[in-house]
Parts: C-alpha cells; sequence; structure tokens
C-alpha cells in the first residue's frame, strides 16, 4: 500500500501523478500566492541538481512535495539545456537510491510496479552461497543494466532462471533509481514546454535558474581554466613523480598522464615539459603524439584519460584516497578537489 | 537467370498454400525482395494479408524473400525513422559458415583477390601469403557441417532459452535458413521491446562472453578453500557445476595439464578425480579441498569445461532491432531449398538437404562447371568437373542456383 508519504518520497510513481491530476492545477494557478511554497520547492529540487548535489531527502509536507515534482520538472526541460538534464537526473537518482535502500522489500517492489511496471517479486533464494532478495524478468532488468559499465551488471554474470534475474536489494534500489534517471533523461527528448506558456511569475523564476545554469558552468569552466596543482589525483602524482625521475612509463601510463593535463587545460608546451627527464625523449615525436591527443592534429578527437576500473587493471591506481572514494574517473576526481579548493580560497579571500 | 530455376520458382510460388505465408502481425512488417535475375532489392513494401503477399510474389518471383524482425506504425515508409518502430522479435542466426568444422577442407576453398594465393577450409582473417583482408570464399554445406548447425540450435533451446530464459516451445520458431544453417525466432511480447543494448547482454549472455566464474559461485573462502556452484543450480551456476563434473570425468592428464599450466596440480586432481567428483556431487557441494588446486586453477578448470557449451551464433543478428530475415517457407535463391518451419519435436530428424527440397519431379540435365560431393534427397554426385549430367530436379536447381552448374544444350 504506497501512502501519500510514499508519493512525496517517490514523485515519479503514477500514483503520485494521478494525485496531482486530482488538483487540475494549471501553471497560472501555481502562480497564484496561494501555490507559493510549491513553486519554491519545485526551484530548491532544479537548484540542487544544478549545483550538483543530491535532492532533498527530507519530506516535510507531503503534499507540496508531490506537487512540486512536476513543476520541478517543467523548469528542467523549460531550461532546454543537456546539461541540466542530467545533473537534475542524476541528483533524483541519487536521492531516490538514498531512499529505496532503507525500505521493506514489499515497498520497493510496488515501487517498481507503479513506477516502471517492472514485475519484482520479493522472494528470498539462496543458491550456492549467495542470497538473493528479489527476482526481476530479465526484459525488465535489461531496460536499465546495459547503461551499467561495470562487469557485475552483465546478464551473464547474473544469476538467471526461468526468465528472472535475482537480486540482491540494493541492487534493485540501484537498478530502479537508475530506471528514474533514465526516465527523466528520456521524456526530456519529449517534452516541449514553451517558455511563454508560463505566467511571469514562473517565468522569472526560471530566468533565476537560467542565471544559476550561467554561473555554476561558468564556475566549472573557471576551475577548468586555471590548473589547481592540489587538485590532481594521487594516480596522476605518482605518474608526475616518475617521469620527473626519468622513469621510462608504459605507453598507458603517458597516455593517461598527457590525456589527463590536456584536458584540465594544460597547453602541448607544459605537457611536453613534463616529459624532458625521460631517458628516450625525442621532442619531435612527443609533440606529435601530444598534438594528436590534444586533438589538434590526425583525427581531430580530443582523447579523455581512462577511467579509474581501467587504470586499477593497467596496475597505474596506487591506492584511494577520501576523493578516490566518490569518483570514478580521474577528471572527475580533479574537477571536485579544484572546486572545494576554490570554494575554500574563496571564502578565505572574502573572509 | 537459367530458366529452369526462373520456371521451377514460378511453379513454386503459384501453388503455394497461402497458409505457408503465415507470420505474426504481417501487416505490421516490411517487406523485400530481390526478384529472380537482378541484384537489387526491392524494400519498403506491407501486405495486409497473406492471399496479397502470394498474388504479388507470383508477379514478381523472388530469388530472395525477406520480412523485418521489427513490427511498425508504418512498415512501408521508406525513411527508417518515420517507420515507427513498435518492437521486434528476438532473433539468433546460426550459420554453418562461422562455425569451423574439419569438413571445411573438403568443399570450401577461398582465394586471395590481391595476390591470388588459393587454399582450403575454414577461410583465414588476413591471407597468410600477403597479408591483405580481401580473401573471397566459395562455400559449401555438407551434412556434417548442418548437424553442427542443428546442434547449435538444440543447444540455445535446451540449455539457453527454456531454462534460464524461460520461453516455452511453442513461443521459439524454429526455421531452416534455407542454406547454411538455422534462424531462431523468439516472438513474446516480452522481448519485443528490448533495446539493441539488452539485446546484446542475451546474446554476450549465450556466447559467454564476459562471462566471469567468480560472479557464478566461485570464491575463495578466508581459510584457502574453494566454494563453487551446486549441480541443481540454475542459470550459469549450474551449468558450470555439470560442465566441470563432466569435464573432469572425461579429460585426460595431458588436456588437464595444459588446462590447469601446472603437472603438479594436474597430478593431484587425477589422483583424487573420484573425491572430487563425489564432492560436486554432493548436496550441498564441496569443491577441491586439495592443497595447490587454488581459485586461478579452479576457474581455468570451468572456462575450459564450458567450452563446448557456448552458443556459436551470428551475434550482430541478435543485435539488430531492425533486421530484415528471409521469410519462412520462402524459397532461397542460392540453394532452391525450401527456408522450412520445423517443430522443434521434428528438428532431430529433419534433414535439411531432402525435408528442404520442393522440387521432385523428374530430372535436368546441366553442366557442371565444377562442384564438391553434394547430396540432394537421396541422390548423391562429386566432386565433380565440367561434366554434362542428366540429375533429379532437386539437385539440378541446387547446382544451378549455387552457380555451379548452368543448362546447355
Amino acid at each position: 500500500m504506497l501512502t501519500i508519504e510514499d508519493l512525496a518520497k517517490y514523485p515519479f510513481l503514477k500514483k503520485a501523478s494521478s494525485f496531482v491530476e486530482s488538483y487540475g492545477l494549471t501553471f497560472q494557478d501555481l502562480a497564484s500566492d496561494e501555490y507559493d511554497y510549491v513553486v519554491q520547492r519545485a526551484v530548491e529540487r532544479v537548484r540542487r541538481g544544478i549545483e550538483g548535489r543530491r535532492a532533498e531527502l527530507n519530506v516535510v509536507d507531503p503534499e507540496t512535495e508531490i506537487l512540486a515534482y512536476p513543476l520541478s520538472l517543467a523548469f528542467v526541460y523549460g531550461l532546454k539545456s543537456g546539461w541540466v538534464v542530467r545533473r537534475f537526473a542524476n541528483s533524483e537518482q541519487k536521492r531516490c537510491f538514498e531512499l529505496l535502500k532503507g525500505e521493506e522489500k514489499e515497498k520497493i517492489a510496488e515501487v517498481g510496479r507503479d513506477g516502471f511496471d517492472w514485475d519484482l517479486e520479493g522472494t528470498e533464494l539462496m543458491v550456492s552461497g549467495a542470497l538473493f532478495d528479489f527476482s526481476l524478468p530479465v526484459e525488465n532488468y535489461l531496460e536499465v543494466a546495459p547503461s551499467f559499465h561495470s562487469p557485475d551488471w552483465k546478464l551473464v554474470n547474473r544469476h538467471v532462471t526461468g526468465g528472472r534475474v535475482y537480486l540482491k536489494h540494493v541492487e534493485v534500489a540501484r537498478l530502479l533509481s537508475e530506471a528514474l534517471k533514465l526516465k527523466i533523461l528520456r521524456k526530456a527528448e519529449e517534452e516541449d514546454i514553451k517558455k511563454f506558456q508560463m505566467p511571469e511569475k514562473l517565468l522569472s523564476k526560471l530566468e533565476g535558474l537560467e542565471k544559476l545554469v550561467k554561473d555554476a558552468k561558468k564556475y566549472d569552466e573557471e576551475v577548468m581554466a586555471e590548473f589547481v596543482e592540489e587538485a590532481k589525483p594521487p594516480c596522476i602524482v605518482a605518474l608526475l613523480k616518475d617521469l620527473a625521475a626519468g622513469k621510462s612509463l608504459s605507453h598507458m601510463a603517458r597516455f593517461t598522464v598527457t590525456t589527463f593535463l590536456i584536458n584540465t587545460g594544460e597547453s602541448v608546451e607544459n605537457v611536453l615539459k613534463c616529459f624532458t627527464n625521460v631517458a628516450d625523449f625525442d621532442e619531435g615525436k612527443a609533440k606529435y603524439q601530444v598534438e594528436h591527443i590534444a586533438g589538434l592534429i590526425g583525427s581531430k578527437t580530443k582523447y579523455l584519460p581512462p577511467k579509474c576500473d581501467v587504470l586499477r587493471s593497467f596496475g597505474l591506481c596506487v591506492g584511494e584516497d577520501a576523493y578516490c572514494k566518490r569518483v570514478r574517473h580521474p577528471l572527475q576526481y580533479y574537477k571536485m578537489k579544484a572546486r572545494e579548493i576554490k570554494r575554500k580560497k574563496g571564502w578565505e579571500k572574502s573572509g | 537467370m537459367d530458366k529452369e530455376v526462373a520456371r521451377a520458382f514460378k511453379e513454386y510460388y503459384q501453388t503455394l498454400d497461402v497458409n505457408e505465408l503465415v507470420v505474426k502481425d504481417l501487416q505490421e512488417r516490411e517487406i523485400a525482395l530481390i526478384p529472380l535475375g537482378h541484384e537489387t532489392m526491392i524494400r519498403h513494401m506491407t501486405f495486409t494479408d497473406t492471399v496479397a503477399l502470394k498474388e504479388y510474389l507470383e508477379d514478381h518471383i523472388p530469388a530472395h524473400l525477406y520480412y523485418s524482425s521489427a513490427y511498425y506504425k508504418e512498415p512501408q515508409a521508406s525513411d527508417m525513422n518515420k517507420k515507427g518502430w513498435k518492437g521486434a522479435d528476438l532473433i539468433f542466426d546460426v550459420d554453418a559458415d562461422h562455425i569451423p568444422t574439419p569438413c571445411k577442407a573438403d568443399h570450401d576453398t577461398w582465394t586471395c583477390l590481391e595476390c591470388m594465393a588459393k587454399g582450403t577450409g575454414f577461410p583465414p582473417e588476413t591471407c597468410p601469403r600477403c597479408g591483405m583482408k580481401r580473401v573471397e570464399t566459395t562455400t559449401w554445406v555438407c551434412d556434417r557441417c548442418l548437424e553442427v548447425a542443428k546442434e547449435e540450435v538444440f543447444k540455445l533451446i535446451d540449455e539457453y532459452l527454456i531454462p534460464d530464459f524461460g520461453v516455452s516451445l511453442k513461443e521459439v520458431e524454429v526455421c531452416f535458413s534455407g542454406h547454411r544453417g538455422y534462424h531462431l525466432h523468439v516472438q513474446t511480447d516480452d522481448v519485443k521491446g528490448l533495446t539493441s543494448d539488452g539485446r546484446r547482454e542475451i546474446a554476450d549472455y549465450v556466447r559467454g562472453v564476459g562471462l566471469d566464474p567468480k560472479h557464478q559461485g566461485f570464491r575463495m573462502m578466508k581459510d584457502g578453500s574453494i566454494i563453487g556452484p551446486d549441480l541443481r543450480d540454475g542459470g550459469w551456476r549450474g551449468r558450470f557445476a555439470k560442465s566441470v563434473y563432466a569435464y573432469l570425468s572425461r579429460c585426460t592428464p595431458e588436456e588437464l595439464r595444459a588446462v590447469v599450466g601446472s603437472d603438479e596440480v594436474a597430478n593431484i586432481i587425477v589422483r583424487n578425480k573420484e573425491r572430487l567428483l563425489r564432492g560436486i556431487m554432493a548436496n550441498p557441494p564441496s569443491w577441491m579441498g586439495l592443497r595447490g588446486v587454488e581459485l586461478g586453477r579452479t576457474i581455468r578448470i570451468a572456462k575450459a569445461a564450458v567450452k563446448d557449451l557456448l552458443c556459436n551464433i551470428d551475434e550482430r543478428v541478435t543485435i539488430d532491432v531492425k533486421r530484415l530475415i528471409r521469410y519462412p517457407n520462402s524459397l532461397h535463391g542460392k540453394s532452391g531449398l525450401k527456408a522450412a518451419r520445423v517443430s522443434y519435436s521434428d528438428l532431430e530428424t529433419f534433414d535439411p538437404l531432402k525435408d528442404a527440397v520442393v522440387f521432385k519431379s523428374g530430372s535436368i540435365k546441366v553442366y557442371v562447371k565444377e562442384a564438391p560431393r553434394v547430396r540432394i534427397g537421396d541422390y548423391e554426385v562429386g566432386p565433380v568437373k565440367d561434366v554434362q549430367l542428366e540429375v533429379p530436379e532437386g539437385l539440378g536447381i541446387y547446382l544451378l542456383c549455387k552457380g555451379a552448374a548452368e543448362l546447355r544444350e
């Protein structure tokens, strides 16, 4: 049984939509003072997404929460930016995952059914040492699992029998929250909310959010524009140290350093400087390779550094620090840490 | 196009029972064909019923007839994006051409178009002489090839589709491809909406791509002992347990040595074989409580053991959600054989080179340029070169369609 509190936690459910529909609200209605709190909540939800934070877990007033969700989607799609949609979808995914992890099995099954037409069964199964909490039809599983890159999620590495995939509680929470994310992303392609349909009051909110997007993006660009030495991940630090000591590195190691530096805004000249101590350094050849990686010549593709999984399998990961635990890619590490360092420096200046 | 082939194909389509053309939701599928004697395909056709389709076929005799695995809102739209994809059958293509069999040396030849080097058997990816990739092949099939293809079909159905994917026999349609293999069509609502990525996962599942035994019950405990799956488990777990059991029972000490990469460990296993087999069989199972047989080696054995259970399918066909696939019960222009539907119960005894032969009246005279040993029906011929022969109609049409023979006055 889904309660109103459940609908507030999972406002993407069909039952939540029916709840909203029963109010018969138009944009005009929402613009009236009576619904100020709904608009506030919707704006806050989008803001969190833009800022890259997880959507709020606490539900103060279920009614507001449920009514605000479709409006926040209208704002997100109204901003007409793929970047915003992705940020928002991520923020909602994280929130949904956190909430689902703590739910009873029955509740999870209901969320799956009502939200995504999934036939989740909460039957326990013990097979050769593994205990599963749920089973899900293969076709439901495959709606989402291919978007995960880890080999654990490959169907061939799952327990599949009788047309059903067997899963643990936390895995189902992950799948459902990812299904939500994909739903938000997919809907962006269909939705066409025209700004002029919104009354003045909502439009001004939308403009406020637009400015926030600009600032957030500018901030991202600023972070990337100026290289933050201290934000380098440990794997890159180790590789640069080896280079400075004149050690000869593997192809993969050189590729990782080069792509990392190029993508954090270093110039070809500065990248080349890192390699000058290496015994077999050939400037002409190295310049050609770095320019190639930077997308300046050849196929004109700017290459990205490999993700953590790959670095790990090539033995280039030197062990995790606290930031590593939160990321899956060295550039993600850099951006996150650089942002925090900058924020801290900004405070020091202003304070 | 030889007039004999044209006559025979025309006669086939004229006398065909319309019920043989029944396919699920015909009106939602794109129909395509290559007319006899032509190279280009006519696409984006749609038919409301089999009567209309048959009438069309009588006027436009096809060398090859196809229908889309996909269901569309507007199958006739020529722009793929405007067709309105509604879903697709899940297709598995088993083709003897893709399976290296020893008999290929008897009937297949390849020629490098760069340096004109020639060879027999399964074609190399690159020419062994000049290293170029332009290798042209002339392939034939024999009973052995088709038998191997059939075994793949059984494996796919019995080992994967029914137990793991929960598909029932009546939801799978098996068709002889009309030439070198079989097509399996799964036509349930469950699979209809699968994306290409989802289908890739299914193809990888049956091919064992990315399969990691550590995710299927094999792991090492803190004390160094090894835990493995149970014969009674479903899915890949049970498959691993059963095949390791079978493998250890039958493998030679030499094979085992090559797999585990250590004479000492192989010897330990061989000496304790009976105990090991009893352990795997036990409920709950106990795996390899032996010194030196650690997880890595157990996994190597497991991988070697399941090798024969991996399906040999052309994964591109399974992944494609908009595939044109040969129309059931149509004729294959390169063999003159019928792409016959075969029920699961008849599959065991189905003889494609006999049961898919539709031309059975009288005999025809053909000039055979070159052919290996060929059997159609109960009649065998070859290897032959540059001879005029009078052969049963089915064989004659087969040789003409293969381009190995021609009509000469």
